[in-house]
């Protein structure tokens, strides 16, 4: 960091703020092009409805459920980095948990999609809201669906505040470094931040505070997801360990996709590559290797209550997943989040960009197989054998789950452009401060 | 109307000078000082006398607020239309206090982010700073430079003036 000052730091920030180039916008087109088949499909699922997704009876939870979860716990990633290093003052969190809050904030709006889409009939989403109906019902408070609905509209509500807060000092800052309009809307965006000692008082205070809810917001959300399925009592499902195993998984996700967001934008920004160091990643990598142990553990003891517990559906539904048709999901998720993590426990292979961005992406593959597995087995070999069924992938949700994607990227690549996505203001706080007598 | 700001502002390099330059300013019977920096730093609190900051209060009692209000909502919904479900609890506590949780951090983020706001506001009213132009655009407070400014009356300028410039402050401005 020792040729690092406070200004070099501002500079390198404005300057990834400059108009697009040409390789922003060709991506664009391909993120928008995404987005755009993947809404397209969503209009022909609303005119013909559920049968063009893969739902069927007894699987009434497919893709859009496994997308639900899959970016629910993406965001609480995010969280984890932004909200939980900053209670134990990680120095590497500085660099990238500007990142980790968009990329917190742009999860959640895409997981908050997912049981829209999953109605069906989307635009009845609000008989999800606690007022009474036409017949003086209330909601029922006992259901976790609706538990869902309170956690995850909360988290957004705190992840987007809590993004917005963090940026203020940095719009401060850009704004000082602009010239005309530009300057005069980041000055309002700012909504006057100026630096002085109340404001940083009332503010790093707040922050903590921001940080210590937000931590105890991530546990209690990544539990209630998880007792979606675990307050049923379909075998796989009704299970004690599921609230850690969805958040160890929800980090453990989370991690990876912080790095295939951070490890390109520190290529196209050189200036970034001074900023987010070599060592940073390593850190992150190191959360993987710790998250994709606990993982590992889980799917183990699974396997070890089914057998322990006795009970012959919960030894089914297991020996259903390992041996049975979704073998190679299941196989597929052990590969991607207990073996290739292993080639992380190798300094040289953490210190390896282009290896970390791909061991990444192959954990992004296997969490997302992960939740297809457990969402859709428990349904799909439950009590009755006369009730089994198979789970068939259908066109309109492959392509609402690429549009997922597309909507994500579409705002960090625009996010990326309009604020710092390096937090300038904590990254001068890891650094020596300018003294004229040197400690 | 707001009043004319009449006192000094300084801006210094190096955090020591300015830190030094608050501690005499302090001993010389100036405390409302508001200082500029580009990040929050110990060293600028430990010289001003560790203030605290009361938005924890606020944090609080939006949790409390939030936790009581949807505990009210919860068995409202509850005793108003009764649902009963096997042999479960009409009011459940495990499931209100889930909910109640939630609610209660909802509410206390809020409470957080407006306490924190009128808290600057109410130290910025206390602590006035000038409004000339040339302060105002000022742009390197928030990039690599640290400030002091220091309200006082008419005679008072001269002494604040000396004391800015013993600690090598970059340019002293006297707002009269």
């Amino acid at each position: 960091m020792n040729q690092l000052t406070y200004g070099t730091i501002n500079d390198k920030v404005v300057n990834s703020l400059e108009p697009p180039g040409r390789s922003w916008i060709v991506s664009m087109v391909v993120i928008l092009g995404a987005l755009s088949m993947g809404i397209f499909a969503w209009m022909i699922q609303i005119i013909h409805g559920l049968e063009w997704s893969g739902v069927n009876h007894p699987v009434a939870w497919g893709v859009y459920i496994t997308n639900f979860v899959f970016w629910i716990e993406i965001g609480h990633g995010g969280t984890m980095v932004s909200a939980v290093l900053y209670l134990t003052r990680a120095r590497f969190r500085n660099s990238i948990c500007r990142a980790s809050e968009a990329m917190t904030v742009f999860a959640v709006m895409t997981a908050g999609l997912f049981p829209l889409i999953h109605l069906g009939r989307s635009w009845l989403f609000f008989w999800l809201m606690p007022y009474p109906n036409q017949r003086e019902m209330w909601v029922n408070f006992k259901s976790p669906l609706l538990w869902d609905v309170f956690a995850v509209a909360t988290y957004l509500s705190v992840s987007m505040v809590f993004f917005v807060l963090g940026l203020l000092p940095d719009l401060a800052a850009v704004g000082d470094e602009s010239k005309g309009l530009k300057r005069l809307l980041y000055r309002i965006a700012a909504v006057r931040f100026r630096g002085t000692n109340h404001q940083w008082l009332h503010y790093v205070r707040g922050y903590l505070l921001f940080a210590a809810v937000a931590t105890a917001l991530i546990f209690s959300v990544a539990s209630i997801v998880s007792w979606d399925f675990a307050v049923s009592s379909l075998p796989g499902w009704h299970s004690t360990i599921f609230g850690p195993y969805f958040l160890a998984g929800a980090i453990f996700s989370g991690c990876a996709m912080l790095l295939a967001i951070v490890i390109p934008l520190r290529r196209v920004f050189p200036g970034f590559e001074g900023l987010v160091k070599i060592e940073d990643l390593e850190s992150v990598a190191k959360m993987l290797i710790f998250t994709s142990l606990i993982v590992t553990y889980v799917y183990a003891i699974e396997f070890f209550m089914a057998y322990y517990s006795g009970s012959q559906f919960e030894k089914a539904i297991f020996w259903f997943r390992s041996f049975g048709e979704m073998k190679h999901f299941f196989w597929l998720v052990v590969a991607c989040n207990s073996i290739v993590p292993i080639a992380l426990w190798s300094k040289k292979v953490r210190t390896n960009i282009p290896a970390l961005f791909i061991i990444s992406l192959v954990i992004l593959v296997g969490m997302w197989l992960e939740r297809f597995v457990v969402v859709v087995s428990s349904t799909a070999h439950g009590f009755d054998p006369f009730a089994w069924a198979t789970y068939q992938f259908e066109w309109a949700e492959i392509w609402i789950t690429i549009g997922s994607f597309g909507w994500f990227f579409m705002w960090i690549f625009i996010m990326v452009k309009i604020v710092p996505f390096i937090a300038v203001s904590e990254m001068k706080e890891r650094l020596m401060p300018p003294f004229r007598k040197r400690k | 109307m707001n009043k004319k700001f009449l006192g000094a502002w300084a801006t210094f390099e190096y955090l020591d000078d300015m830190c030094a330059a608050i501690g005499e300013l302090k001993g010389a019977g100036f405390h409302r000082i508001t200082t500029h920096a580009p990040c929050p730093r110990h060293e600028i609190d430990h010289a001003l006398g560790n203030p605290q900051s009361r938005v924890p209060f606020a944090t609080l009692a939006g949790g409390v607020l939030g936790f009581g209000v949807a505990v009210l909502i919860i068995t409202k919904m509850a005793l108003d239309w009764v649902l009963p479900v096997s042999g479960k609890p009409i009011l459940s506590i495990p499931n209100m206090c889930l909910v109640a949780f939630v609610f209660a951090i909802l509410t206390a983020v809020y409470f957080t982010i407006g306490g924190m706001f009128l808290m600057i506001l109410r130290d910025t009213c206390r602590h006035p700073v000038p409004q000339s132009r040339k302060y105002r655009d000022y742009d390197r407070f928030m990039r690599d430079r640290f400030g002091i400014v220091v309200p006082c009356e008419n005679d008072e300028l001269e002494k604040i003036e000396n004391i800015l410039k013993s600690h090598q402050a970059e340019e002293v401005n006297i707002e009269n």
